[in-house]
């Protein structure tokens, strides 16, 4: 490892540190200046406020049934793509993993109008919210079973199965699926469960728009925010703020800690094929493929009828008539809300500023990883969970330590400060970076690098000409996938943005669909707004899928 | 010779990092500390900062109509309500970047005083209503000082739906007690007091109804109660008037359930409803000695910020070609002398002007909310 390389890994690790740790601690320190150290009374305390009470409950109930519906959602969805031959089949699997790059404040304004009065009309009905969030993560999160398992379902060599047919433990459908698929499949379904389980714990906005009244952690989190650390004033937000981290940390810890330790040990090693070979047409599995493709398509298009779609004043000329009213609405803005061109600059410039850091700052961090792990594994091993770190810590975690944190700085910062909210993001995308990064550093075949060194190629030609186009893939698709997650950031954006006059388009459907529904212009300016967001996020997910290697499985 | 050893193998590393640490500190150094000279700067910038939530008088016309007579740019930070306000003013203590804040009302205004977030201005509120007005209402009863002017006012009470409560399938009550009855179960909507400015205000309400100044325990009691008979408390007016009362607009919400035929809202509400539904509406306020509360709403100079410029907009915001319009454009009393809710389709009608409202002093409001919130929470989540 030459002097350059470790100077610029220790500035990444040093400005990594600086930008997850500095916010961080001094929100809690403030948290602490006035809740006290007490971290027994932070958890007790969320039973005794109303608005945090039974909220640890709903969190855990829902992400559970949220993950077993995803489960019952997503993995016949797998094994169709995956041991079923698809004419189109990438288009059809696009389709299907789609919902997952979806901004999740898109999907409350797609399944909203699809539960409304022009949809199935379930809406009136109380009763029905909390099984609409179950199915709406369902939605949400599909996609990972579909990256996690059929991969593998797809490159299983059917010898197996017809050897296990042999044997008398595979003689019934039942035994092969036990003996066989159970095990085989058990790693990657767990990963996939996981995942799941931790996106539904911290689901924001879907939980705020669909089961109204309702909260999780995080958007709890996010709606006593503004007063929480502050002496004197409303205190019982800190005690609420530290006790639903420490809880949220915690399980997402552990879960995530689950995940990793499972996929590990119980990584089956058998004989893959090729997926032509695998493969054989199913005519069944169309029962499967057609009502999954409406299933992941319906919101999409909700959201863009919905846009059109004008409710009547006047009930003597109908429920609503079609028109551009909202788009109307949604590019003029008004006293109330910015125009959309403001959303999109403002969201367009985080997301180019988030990538600007996070996409040298992940790569380089997940090179000093790779090359940690060759000369000290357990330096190497400890960076890689550190850099880990803001998946455990909640988004309005995130955003409180970005505000609060700052704000004990230098008040006027926050203010002052246009990139600000684009900290938020830097912090949440720059793991994914390295998790991108790191496996595709680890196969990238270090012998070309020699050979060249051989012939007596300079370094940063070898730089140019050989290791960057060979990380081209993983590095187009991490810029993909920070300009997507800060393009739909919503819940640390919500925390600290809201308090600026920099608005997102996240946070701009947010405030239209929040405005009185007397305004008939509401919904449509909001399913506008929402369509544009939508469209702006399949671009990126287009290019995404044209880099991506199907096979190596996992969420990218 | 080893310790020349470790000297020469810490060496660069401890380079590496001091340089490393130099150069990725360096861009926050900006952050680190308030330069004073740029925050001075910016209080004569030309530009007026508005900390507000959705107050629906500061309409695009009003606003550029003062950007053209006074030369200042109007920049607005749009919270989501009064207590957001108050919350972002203490948060932002010391922040010199804005200058007026709008919305704060009597039930916040005590608490941004005690933590001196404001400063004083010389408003000329000389032709603003006294209790002799039409209306009945002084909106410079509740506060009367330099620190903050009022723009709107209005009673805060409950509102039922006449549909319902109609004496066959529920009777109207006659004592706050009557709504723990299990005819009421679950059907009346509160927004929750620490994160609803009307909120507070009813809670305000019903600590006077109970003579919080004897003892708390019969408010307590009695919010204890309501808990029990599965009173809905939202997080905020919104939710608690749009998706669960069954006699207002929420109808037309798409995630309407109107299962409440009670809410908290304004007396004048129904007054509004009428206004906007061609002199018919189902919604009425209800007249009970000591369940309503008057809520005046100020704009007020922030501490730290241009003062002046704060001073131009609250003279243009309670001057009679914008304050008159306030019934219609922002949907509450004007403060104004002389004037009143338009009679157009029944909106002066169909407003109530309570006949005994509460009366909590702005002394006792600043002392106790703190317990008060407390004392709530602790009645509705665990019936203690």
């Amino acid at each position: 490892m030459n002097k350059l390389r470790r100077f610029i890994g220790t500035c990444s690790i040093v400005t990594y540190s600086a930008i997850i740790l500095v916010p961080i601690t001094l929100a809690i320190h403030r948290l602490v200046t006035v809740a006290g150290f007490n971290p027994e009374l932070w958890v007790n305390s969320l039973s005794q406020n109303f608005i945090s009470a039974g909220v640890t409950n709903f969190t855990i109930v829902q992400a559970i049934a949220s993950t077993i519906a995803t489960i019952v959602v997503g993995l016949p969805i797998a094994w169709a793509l995956g041991r079923y031959k698809w004419r189109r089949e990438a288009l059809y699997r696009s389709i299907l993993t789609l919902p997952f790059v979806i901004p999740s404040i898109i999907a409350a304004m797609g399944i909203l109008s699809i539960v409304g009065a022009h949809g199935i009309n379930i809406r009136t009905n109380e009763s029905t919210w909390w099984w609409t969030l179950v199915l709406s993560h369902a939605w949400f999160n599909m996609a990972l079973f579909i990256r996690f398992c059929e991969p593998l379902l797809s490159s299983m060599d059917p010898v197996l199965e017809e050897q296990l047919r042999l044997l008398p433990n595979g003689r019934t459908r039942l035994s092969r699926i036990k003996n066989l698929w159970l095990p085989l499949l058990m790693p990657s379904v767990v990963a996939a469960a996981s995942m799941t389980f931790v996106f539904s714990f911290t689901s924001f906005a879907l939980v705020k728009w669909i089961t109204v009244g309702n909260n999780t952690l995080e958007s709890m989190m996010a709606d006593v925010s503004s007063s929480a650390g502050i002496v004197g004033y409303m205190e019982s937000s800190s005690d609420i703020v530290l006790g639903a981290s420490m809880i949220q940390f915690s399980i997402l810890l552990v879960s995530l800690w689950l995940a990793s330790v499972i996929q590990h040990k119980h990584r089956a090693i058998l004989t893959h094929s090729r997926p032509d070979h695998s493969k054989r047409t199913n005519l069944y599995g169309l029962f499967i493929l057609i009502p999954a493709l409406l299933f992941a398509l319906a919101p999409l298009i909700s959201v863009l009828v919905g846009s059109f779609r004008i409710r009547n004043s006047d009930p003597m000329m109908g429920d609503f008539t079609w028109g551009f009213g909202g788009w109307q609405a949604a590019v003029n803005g008004g006293f109330s809300f910015p125009p959309l061109t403001d959303g999109i600059f403002n969201s367009l410039g985080y997301a180019f500023f988030t990538l600007l850091i996070a996409l040298p700052l992940g790569s380089t961090m997940a090179m000093s990883i790779y090359d940690l792990e060759k000369i000290k594994p357990r330096l190497g091993r400890l960076l890689d969970v550190f850099t880990m770190l803001p998946f455990a810590l909640s988004a309005a975690m995130i955003g409180l330590g970005v505000l609060i944190g700052i704000i004990k700085i230098n008040p006027s910062a926050a203010y002052q400060f246009w990139a600000l909210p684009a900290l938020a993001h830097i912090m949440l995308t720059t793991p994914f970076v390295v998790r991108i990064m790191l496996p595709a550093l680890r196969s990238y075949d270090r012998k070309f690098d020699e050979t060249a060194k051989v012939l007596g190629v300079k370094p940063i030609d070898r730089l140019l000409k050989i290791k960057l186009p060979l990380l081209k893939g993983p590095m187009v698709i991490s810029s993909v996938f920070i300009l997507a997650m800060s393009l739909g950031e919503f819940g640390a954006s919500f925390v600290v943005a809201r308090n600026t006059d920099w608005i997102t388009l996240p946070l701009l459907i947010d405030s239209w669909r929040g405005k009185p529904m007397k305004d008939p212009f509401a919904a449509p300016a909001s399913n506008a707004i929402a369509s544009v967001l939508m469209v702006m996020t399949l671009i990126l997910f287009m290019v995404a899928e044209k880099f991506r290697n199907n096979r190596e499985g996992g969420m990218f | 010779m080893n310790q020349n050893k470790t000297k020469t193998k810490l060496k660069p590393s401890l380079k590496i990092l001091s340089l490393a640490l130099m150069i990725t500190l360096t861009p926050f150094s900006g952050c680190l500390s308030a330069d004073d000279s740029d925050s001075n700067d910016s209080l004569d910038d030309g530009e007026i900062v508005i900390v507000t939530y959705d107050v629906y008088a500061l309409t695009d016309e009003m606003i550029s109509t003062f950007e053209n007579d006074s030369g200042l740019a109007v920049r607005m930070l749009k919270l989501d309500d009064a207590g957001s306000v108050l919350d972002y003013l203490i948060q932002n203590k010391g922040n010199s970047n804005v200058d007026l804040a709008i919305g704060l009302d009597n039930t916040y205004l005590p608490t941004a005083i005690e933590f001196d977030l404001l400063t004083e201005i010389s408003a000329d509120k000389t032709m603003m209503q006294d209790s002799q007005s039409n209306s009945g209402m002084s909106p410079l009863d509740p506060y009367d000082g330099p620190l903050a002017t009022p723009f709107d006012m209005g009673y805060i009470c409950l509102n039922y739906d006449t549909s319902v409560v109609d004496g066959e399938n529920l009777s109207l009550p006659t004592s706050l007690w009557d709504l723990t009855e299990p005819e009421w179960n679950g059907k009346v909507a509160f927004p929750s007091p620490v994160s609803s400015s009307p909120g507070r205000a009813f809670m305000l309400a019903t600590l006077d109804y109970f003579d919080w100044s004897q003892n708390m325990t019969e408010f307590k009691d009695w919010w204890s109660a309501m808990a029990e008979n599965d009173a809905i408390i939202t997080s905020g007016w919104t939710e608690a008037y749009e998706t669960h009362y069954s006699g207002g607009y929420g109808v037309w919400n798409e995630g309407h359930v109107g299962d409440a035929h009670m809410t908290v809202s304004y007396c004048h509400s129904p007054g509004v409803e009428a206004f906007y539904g061609e002199n018919s509406t189902k919604s009425s306020a209800l007249d009970l000695p000591k369940t309503s509360f008057f809520q005046v709403e100020y704009a007020a100079a922030v501490r730290g910020g241009n003062s002046d410029y704060a001073h131009q907009f609250i003279q243009y915001l309670i001057s009679p070609e914008v304050n008159s319009k306030m019934p219609i454009e922002n949907l509450m009393y004007s403060v104004l002398a002389d004037e009143d809710l338009p009679t157009d389709n029944g909106y002066r009608y169909h407003s109530l002007i309570p006949g005994e409202p509460s009366s909590v002093s702005n002394d006792a409001i600043r002392e106790n909310m703190e317990t008060w919130l407390q004392e709530w929470n602790s009645a509705v989540t665990s019936g203690e």
